[in-house]
């Protein structure tokens, strides 16, 4: 051995930021480095936090495909009412002036008997057999769009003393609505289930490599390295996986809805719709990346900590 | 200047086994003493009390006056980076490099990247072991491995070494050029605690000796006393 150097190398004093930033980095190189050191376990983990990721994703894309295709039904939502036989036109343009000063009603359009008649003559191709009727037999319609509470305007209207027939499929639309609002929430309970799924994975690797590591966390602990020192390899690595896992979710979704999305829009056209399958657009799957990193994150950062208060010095 | 005093200290384990009794001693500044006795004596309860992965029943331990019973949760690691420890089975990272072990008190600590490299390579060419930076410690020989692990302890210039039977696996040659080194620490201001049962070795290089015995301390014997 050499003799003792004279000249040792006093450290410069650093700033807290410095040393934070520092070590923040040291703990994100080398979790990256453990992630690329076992291709088959990342692998591994990473796809089975994907497809459990990808299942409540598929699913919420689904629904918001429906509840735009429902919002289109949504708009066509308006109330057919015809007045009774005799009613004259002026009344029946104060009847329309009374509605629209209603607050639960949008809009109200007046359509005469003489248009209903033209739209029949045009539709049904009875042009002839219209021709021979000696007078008009169609009342004025009504055609009533409703805001708010559909069920109280649908009476309103029926007790009106002008009123004739109310057609509406009001019960319809409900039971599609309770349908969409069942499956919002099927859906956000399937992402509460798998995301636990994934948090769960990524606890259960990161526990494993902890064990793997326990008696290098033991010298680490004895030469002074701090909870946070210790912990932050462990959550950088649950954060890789949670990112790497949330994009190859993205990945499978993306293929799925492209799988589907052609013989979806084929179908659909069979039935005169211009129906097509919606993507994800860049800030949800921004943000789906964003909660894929969080589930790594958090389930690193239980495990960790669980094992960091098993190991703690005795404190008695 | 005292840097370690312990105060009647004790510690008993769950089920009731006492491995310390009322033991007072005290290590000056730049002062090397050795701890010896035969297994049970009580030496690795000693060494886990300084270093805190166990606190006393009754009594107090002091470190740089400071009484360790008070040092609590996150202020351990800190106090142990006062301290460097020399352990019988090295206890290296066996996936990183030599410099890398070396370099991990600098880095706990937060010293500079550019720092921390000269600072590793000053102290493994003290150890000579300049040229072995890049190897793995599985690629050392038992001797090389100590000193990394020696070098280790002393990178930080802790103001306690504690070195836990540092010669155990090593040739007698190897086992004195170490200790030699540790009797150059204190002139650097570090203070020297030697646990080991190797009364040859002891005796060769005269230094203060506490004897523990079932716990108990039995004898503090002076260097004047042993060269007599």
């Amino acid at each position: 051995m050499n003799e003792a150097s004279a000249n040792t190398i006093a450290p410069r004093p650093r700033s807290g930021t410095g040393i934070w930033l520092d070590q923040h980095l040291y703990s994100l190189v080398s979790s990256l480095g453990r992630v690329l050191q076992r291709p088959w376990t990342t692998l591994l983990t990473i796809g089975v936090m994907a497809v459990a990721l990808a299942l409540p994703l598929g699913l919420g894309l689904s629904l918001a495909n429906l509840q735009q295709f429902a919002g289109n039904v949504e708009q066509s939502r308006a109330m057919d009412l015809f007045l009774a036989p005799g009613t004259s036109p002026g009344r029946a343009q104060a009847v329309a002036v009374e509605l629209r000063g209603r607050s639960d009603v949008a809009s109200v359009e007046v359509r005469t008997p003489e248009q209903g008649l033209a739209d029949l003559r045009e539709r049904s191709g009875l042009g002839q057999a219209l021709d021979a009727l000696e007078e008009n037999p169609l009342p004025t319609l009504l055609v009533v769009t409703p805001r708010g509470d559909v069920p109280q305007l649908a009476s309103a209207l029926e007790n009106l003393p002008e009123a004739g027939l109310l057609q509406h499929d009001a019960a319809w639309r409900q039971r599609l609505q309770g349908w969409l609002g069942f499956g919002q929430r099927l859906a956000w309970v399937l992402a509460a289930l798998f995301g636990l799924g994934a948090l769960l994975v990524v606890g259960n690797t990161v526990r494993l490599d902890i064990q793997a590591r326990r008696e290098e966390i033991g010298v680490l602990q004895l030469l002074g390295a701090t909870d946070g020192f210790i912990r932050r390899p462990f959550i950088y690595l649950g954060a890789w996986y949670g990112i790497a896992a949330g994009a190859l979710a993205l990945g499978l979704v993306v293929v799925a809805a492209r799988a589907l999305g052609q013989p979806l829009q084929a179908l659909a056209a069979s039935y005169g719709s211009s129906f097509a399958l919606g993507g994800l657009d860049l800030l949800r799957a921004v943000l789906f990346l964003l909660a894929a990193t969080i589930i790594g994150w958090v389930g690193a950062w239980l495990v960790t900590g669980h094992f960091l208060r098993q190991t703690r010095p005795t404190e008695t | 200047m005292t840097v370690l005093r312990f105060e009647n200290v004790s510690k008993q384990y769950p089920g009731g086994h006492e491995a310390l009794a009322d033991v007072s001693f005290e290590v000056a500044q730049g002062e090397m003493l050795f701890v010896t006795g035969h297994s049970g004596a009580g030496k690795s309860t000693l060494l886990k009390l300084i270093h805190l992965s166990e606190r006393p029943s009754r009594g107090a331990v002091l470190f740089g006056g400071r009484n360790l019973l008070k040092v609590r949760g996150g202020r351990v690691p800190l106090h142990r980076r006062e301290i460097g420890v020399v352990y019988q089975d090295h206890r290296l990272l066996t996936e990183r490099s030599v410099g890398e072990n070396v370099a991990l008190p600098l880095i706990l600590r937060g010293d500079r990247r550019a720092d921390i490299g000269k600072r590793v390579r000053e102290v493994l060419a003290r150890m000579g072991l300049g040229h072995r930076e890049q190897a793995l410690p599985s690629q050392l020989s038992a001797g090389e491995q100590q000193r990394v692990g020696i070098a280790r302890a002393i990178v930080g210039e802790p103001r306690l070494l504690v070195a836990d039977e540092p010669t155990g696996n090593l040739d007698p040659t190897l086992a004195a050029e170490i200790m030699s080194l540790f009797a150059s620490m204190p002139e650097r201001g570090t203070s020297v605690l030697v646990v080991s049962h190797d009364l040859a070795l002891i005796k060769r290089m005269k230094k203060r000796v506490l004897i523990l015995d079932h716990g108990r301390l039995m004898d503090d014997i002076s260097p004047e006393d042993l060269a007599e």
